[in-house]
């Protein structure tokens, strides 16, 4: 089936299998392999990526849904301010570990920070529940996310 | 694979009328690419409906509301016109799944899935609500509760899907609403069990009552004896054995891998006795 869709802004057509997983697409026919394969069963988040803007999981997005979507990965957010900002924030914070998770968690924090941003401890657990990470205890990443709300808020960006 | 994308409603019942028997129907995906990971999809044509837009939405009705079945998860918590209209059933779904997987998941997927443990059945089972089915020239409208027949079994023809979802706009009007999700974790959790309830009462006598549960039968079901047995009476007079009694004749807990069926049956009976109380 011929499917046409964006990702990072670069527009690909092909014909393709539509039952194909994006996250195959994303990392096999544009070789971003920026977004991770971890369970395969959309419920650690490693895969997440946006697309027209909503965060989903594509190990559970099949091609044929994305077609003539917009396909944002962890690679073009971490280099948009908001996402330069988190990037930042985890770093100072030391919240990664292994790392496998975090692209991930970029997208999904990118998502919260971008969409809503408020510095409210809940929210951001709430908004990052659907990612997984088997190494910290979840608490700097918290931090890290929180202190990307704050500097927002404050105007630094 | 034979696979299919309909460019519209009509087109997709005549492409169905090409196939006999049971046909998968791809929405948002999250039940149907687990089940292709695991190897579990059978020899049988793949219908793609997720962009068929007369499916979508949620539109306001002369006296209900309807939930188009191809409406996500995300919509659903995002909608102004539920936030009025049924914040219940809205706020009850804030943990359904995860943020991420409430954009792809449908209304109408969580239904057709037939999971015993499907998070919106119990809230749609109390707010009586009602299914539309749609055929090539047919529709039929029927109460959610008699959608299921058995364990993974529903009363969908081959040439039948869900159109959506239709609740009275007053169901939630005047009730006191009681919803509890029990899993081992807040997000991405199937349910050990889930139990929904509203009530109607003056000066303690319950005038109205209505109970759901899910995960405690081979689908989500009413509670009818035990709705038959608090109708009317004082909250201080239902004494914990008699709904004990009537509870044990209407859920089947089982054990699995997620909990055991004393435990489903004891935390059932204590939010029972929770939501009475309250």
């Amino acid at each position: 089936m011929k499917i046409s869709l964006t990702v990072n802004g670069r527009k690909k057509e092909f014909d393709i299998d539509p039952m194909k997983r994006l996250l195959d697409v994303i990392r096999d026919d544009f070789g971003l392999t920026g977004t991770k394969e971890s369970c395969g069963e959309g419920e650690c988040g490693a895969c997440s990526v946006l697309m027209d803007g909503k965060p989903v999981t594509s190990c559970i997005v099949n091609a044929v849904h994305a077609d003539g979507k917009t396909i944002e990965t962890s690679e073009y957010l971490a280099e948009l301010p908001l996402g330069k900002l988190l990037v930042d924030c985890f770093d100072e914070t030391n919240a990664v570990q292994c790392g496998f998770c975090f692209p991930g968690f970029l997208v999904a924090a990118y998502y919260y920070l971008h969409n809503d941003g408020e510095p409210n401890l809940e929210k951001i657990k709430f908004a990052l529940s659907g990612n997984i990470c088997r190494c910290t205890g979840y608490i700097k990443i918290f931090e890290a996310v929180m202190v990307a709300c704050q500097r927002k808020k404050a105007g630094e960006l | 694979m034979r696979f299919f994308k309909p460019s519209s409603l009509p087109e997709l019942f005549l492409t169905m009328e090409n196939f006999e028997g049971e046909k998968y129907f791809l929405a948002g995906g999250t039940d149907l690419n687990i089940q292709k990971k695991k190897n579990l999809l059978q020899d049988r044509p793949v219908f793609y409906i997720n962009h068929l837009t007369e499916l979508k939405g949620i539109r306001e009705l002369h006296e209900d509301i309807l939930i188009g079945s191809l409406t996500s998860f995300r919509e659903i918590l995002d909608s102004q016109l539920l936030n009025r209209k049924l914040p219940f059933l809205q706020n009850s779904l804030a943990y359904f799944a995860s943020p991420l997987l409430q954009t792809m998941a449908t209304v109408g997927g969580n239904i057709a899935n037939a999971s015993p443990t499907a998070d919106i059945l119990p809230l749609l089972l109390v707010l009586d609500a009602r299914v539309k089915l749609l055929s090539k020239s047919k529709f039929r409208e029927l109460p959610i509760s008699e959608f299921y027949l058995g364990y993974k079994q529903t009363i969908l023809k081959s040439n039948e899907i869900i159109g959506g979802i239709i609740i009275p706009k007053t169901a939630e009007t005047g009730f006191q609403t009681y919803y509890r999700k029990v899993g081992s974790r807040k997000a991405l959790t199937i349910a050990k069990l889930a139990f929904a309830g509203l009530k109607k009462t003056e000066q303690n006598n319950i005038k109205i009552v209505k109970i759901a549960v899910g995960a405690l039968n081979e689908f989500p079901r009413r509670l009818r004896k035990l709705e038959e047995l608090i109708t009317g009476k004082y909250t201080e007079d239902l004494k914990s054995d008699e709904l004990r009694k009537i509870l044990e004749s209407e859920i089947t807990p089982i054990t699995d891998l997620r909990s055991d069926s004393d435990y489903r049956f004891e935390v059932t009976l204590n939010l029972l006795l929770e939501f009475l109380e309250e």
